[in-house]
């Protein structure tokens, strides 16, 4: 069966129960691939973390962290996927802008996150390609649960930047209903 | 008023955020990570509150929330649905499974907080 493809950006979560190849850039961000086997399901996301000074805001990015991950296995299981099943890839997190020895390195949080959360949550990390210079792209396919990982040697000045502006807004907190 | 609160969520990680905001308001806060969990825990202890999540395995928040709404004991307890859902559609499903509220994801502390102490009638 051809497989459908659909590029995500930051922000960005896709799931699918169809075999579709789920594309994606990064640079700082991360994207955290997962994958049910017995159903061949799978999904990936793309986020990075807000940028946290102090205590508060730590809270905060832990918090926008876990829900991106929370979206991601959602959706999953909305494919029909099980999360007891689910088994993880990670990508991303490198230090494009060479910000490493600054106050808060970005990237490495963005990847101690994703191996925190999917530790804690007792899902299996396959494997990783995480840090280094240079941007990946990454192509994962939700059927196989294979991914295809390039570094990007040239990257188009303005590539990341493209991406970044076709990102989705920041998340915002959710809406409160109360029934009658 | 501290209440005793029963959160419903898969994820560990979540429930340890909704564990510490309601713990902050001093509430007794239990934990089950799935509907059949929770049913078995509500059976030897009764709680004030129920907050549930809706996308988990065995049995999911909205079957929970009408098996809750079928028992004698939870027929009127509140129930807050805590979910990444956000269609008006499943909120309708929400709301005719018998739900008291639906509350989408990410959550501010200080807004869940508020919405109990609401549905738990406790003054500001």
């Amino acid at each position: 069966m051809k497989r459908g493809e659909v590029t995500i950006h930051i922000g960005g979560v896709y799931a699918s129960e169809r075999p579709t190849i789920i594309k994606t850039l990064l640079g700082s961000c991360v994207a955290v691939c997962l994958h049910d086997p017995e159903r061949a399901v799978g999904g990936m996301n793309h986020f990075m973390l807000p940028r946290g000074d102090g205590d508060g805001d730590d809270a905060e990015a832990g918090r926008f962290g876990v829900h991106a991950m929370d979206l991601l296995i959602g959706a999953i299981m909305k494919a029909g996927g099980d999360r007891r099943r689910l088994v993880a890839k990670v990508f991303g997190g490198a230090n494009v802008l060479d910000l490493s020895g600054s106050v808060v390195d970005v990237p490495r949080r963005n990847i101690d996150f994703a191996k925190t959360f999917l530790e804690e949550e007792g899902i299996p990390v396959l494997s990783a390609a995480v840090g280094g210079r240079y941007p990946r792209h990454v192509h994962f396919h939700t059927d196989s649960g294979r991914a295809f990982v390039k570094h990007v040697r040239r990257v188009r000045p303005h590539a990341l930047a493209e991406a970044r502006a076709r990102a989705a807004p920041p998340i915002g907190y959710g809406s409160i209903t109360l029934f009658d | 008023m501290p209440a005793t609160i029963l959160i419903v969520e898969d994820s560990k990680l979540v429930r340890a955020m909704v564990r510490a905001a309601l713990q902050a308001d001093d509430h007794r806060v239990m934990e089950a990570p799935g509907g059949r969990e929770a049913l078995a825990t509500l059976d030897d202890t009764p709680v004030d509150l129920v907050i549930t999540d809706v996308n988990m395995p065995d049995m999911d928040g909205l079957t929970l929330v009408r098996a809750l709404r079928a028992r004698p004991r939870e027929r009127s307890t509140p129930i807050l649905v805590l979910t990444t859902e956000d269609g008006e559609a499943m909120k309708q499903r929400g709301r005719e499974a018998g739900a008291t509220g639906w509350l989408v994801k990410p959550f501010h502390p200080d807004q869940l907080r508020h919405t109990v102490r609401h549905v738990l009638g406790i003054p500001a």
